[in-house]
């Protein structure tokens, strides 16, 4: 009788303990014990999710800083070729005006609007160097649009963007937190159709 | 055990199993609002699924990683604008298109290419992937809208498109799709922990991280040959078979990166290697 018994609440605990989610591969958070990876240099957080109507608002506005470290661009045409010439970092921009702070959509915007002037509009008082690595980006560029646009476009070599780890992980990180701002705002909205 | 007990065991198993879990909803519930055929009806999901697609306007450079529906629309000549997509390691990003206005005589492209490709160099590289590199390019305009929806091979994806006229643009929607055994994945962050799985078959594939970290693996499993557990042997990994290559460099395709360390004979925890 006793085993039964014992049996029965065997199966009680073990049905009763709490069962995590069947995720079999990527978790989330820290591993413990492992190494914080070193940080680089980054510019402070400037992008946040653009604003609609159903997207929750940011708590609070965070100061924006650009930091053009690298130049970029859409390299168009045989990927034997030479690159242009290395790119040397551009000075820092401070953006947010005088006192006043741009809004989420528009600092990232900004972000993106200055990594593509980089790319379109040359003439500017730069240091030498960069001014002439900026005038052979531009010219490797011109050189490549005038020879794609004469190509037909099934012989047209495979295209391929040159950006830097350090840009790519940038966008990574915006659209991580952009991510996570949706996921918040679902959670919410779950939340407030369960509760009814 | 005796007939009857099973069935009582059996009895309390289904009914525990049944109730785990959903019971809290029930509890939350006022008496007046008490509906004991909610876990039941429809109406639940069709409120979670009747939310709007996420939706916002696409950038010349940008990064997606949720699914949603993104708009982009030339304010000026855009000719060199790209697009990346990233889901979660355990996904494949499918593209679809639901409005293209471009002029591809006019010089416009639109163009998806089946992983990452960055400064020529190719994730996942042309070793692991099952398609030649021209392949992997689907241009609109050659296919037009026959290939309204393309599906990536793994859980990144990209578009280059070019769009000359001010007002024309496209509307693509992003969706994932669930893959079962990732075989070339990147990591979007630079922590976590990921089990990589290549269920009996016969093909390379690579996990890539574009940050500097520290990996440690605690568990390795390797395939057998001919049936016969590994030997070990001290003339490293050659002709060994399955292996485990550990590489590290500033360029995305992996079949360029350097080789630090070579993992050929299983373990299993506690020991872990940390490079």
């Amino acid at each position: 009788m006793r085993l039964p018994l014992l049996v029965s609440a065997g199966v009680l605990l073990v049905a009763l303990l709490p069962c995590p989610p069947c995720r079999a591969l990527l978790s989330r958070g820290p591993v413990p014990g492992a190494r914080q990876a070193p940080q680089y240099p980054q510019p402070l957080d400037i992008f946040q999710p653009p604003p609609q109507s159903e997207q929750p608002q940011q708590p609070q506005a965070r100061p924006v800083l650009l930091r053009m470290g690298e130049e970029y661009f859409l390299r168009l045409g045989n990927l034997n070729k030479s690159p242009a010439a290395p790119l040397s970092p551009a000075s820092s921009l401070l953006a947010g005006g005088s006192g006043s702070r741009p809004s989420p959509e528009q600092a990232a915007a900004n972000f993106f609007r200055v990594l593509l002037q980089q790319l379109l509009l040359p003439r500017r008082s730069l240091d030498s160097p960069a001014a002439l690595a900026e005038r052979g980006a531009e010219n490797a560029l011109g050189g490549h649009q005038e020879a794609t646009e004469r190509e037909r476009r099934s012989e047209e070599p495979p295209i391929s963007l040159d950006l830097t780890f350090h840009l790519l992980r940038e966008v990574l990180e915006m659209a991580r937190a952009e991510q996570l701002a949706q996921q918040a705002h679902s959670n919410r909205k779950l939340m407030e159709i369960i509760g009814k | 055990m005796s007939p009857n007990f099973k069935l009582q065991c059996h009895f309390i198993l289904i009914f525990l199993t049944a109730l785990r879990g959903e019971s809290r909803y029930l509890e939350l519930r006022e008496a007046a609002d008490y509906d004991p055929f909610l876990l039941f009806s429809a109406n639940l999901k069709r409120e979670l699924a009747g939310e709007q697609p996420y939706r916002r306007a696409l950038r010349c450079l940008d990064m997606l990683s949720l699914q949603g529906q993104f708009t982009f629309t030339a304010d000026r000549p855009q000719l060199h604008c790209a697009a990346f997509f990233i889901g979660e390691p355990e996904e494949f990003i499918t593209i679809h298109y639901d409005q293209v206005s471009i002029d591809c005589q006019g010089g416009d492209f639109l163009k998806v290419f089946d992983g990452w490709i960055l400064k020529g160099e190719k994730f996942p590289s042309s070793q692991d992937h099952p398609l030649p590199t021209a392949e992997r390019y689907i241009d609109f305009c050659e296919t037009g809208l026959s290939r309204r929806s393309i599906r990536s091979s793994q859980n990144v994806a990209m578009i280059f498109f070019r769009v000359r006229e001010p007002g024309n643009g496209f509307t693509l929607t992003m969706k994932t799709d669930p893959n079962l055994f990732p075989c070339n994945v990147i990591s979007q962050t630079p922590n976590g922990k990921f089990t990589l799985i290549v269920p009996h078959q016969h093909r390379n594939c690579s996990f890539s991280i574009i940050y500097p970290v520290v990996i440690k693996i605690s568990d390795l499993t390797l395939g057998h040959v001919n049936g016969l557990q590994l030997k070990k042997s001290s003339a490293g990994c050659e002709g060994i078979g399955d292996f485990v290559e550990l590489l590290g460099g500033t360029g995305l395709d992996p079949s360029k990166m350097i080789p630090l360390a070579d993992l050929c004979y299983p373990f299993h925890g506690p020991g872990e290697l940390f490079l």
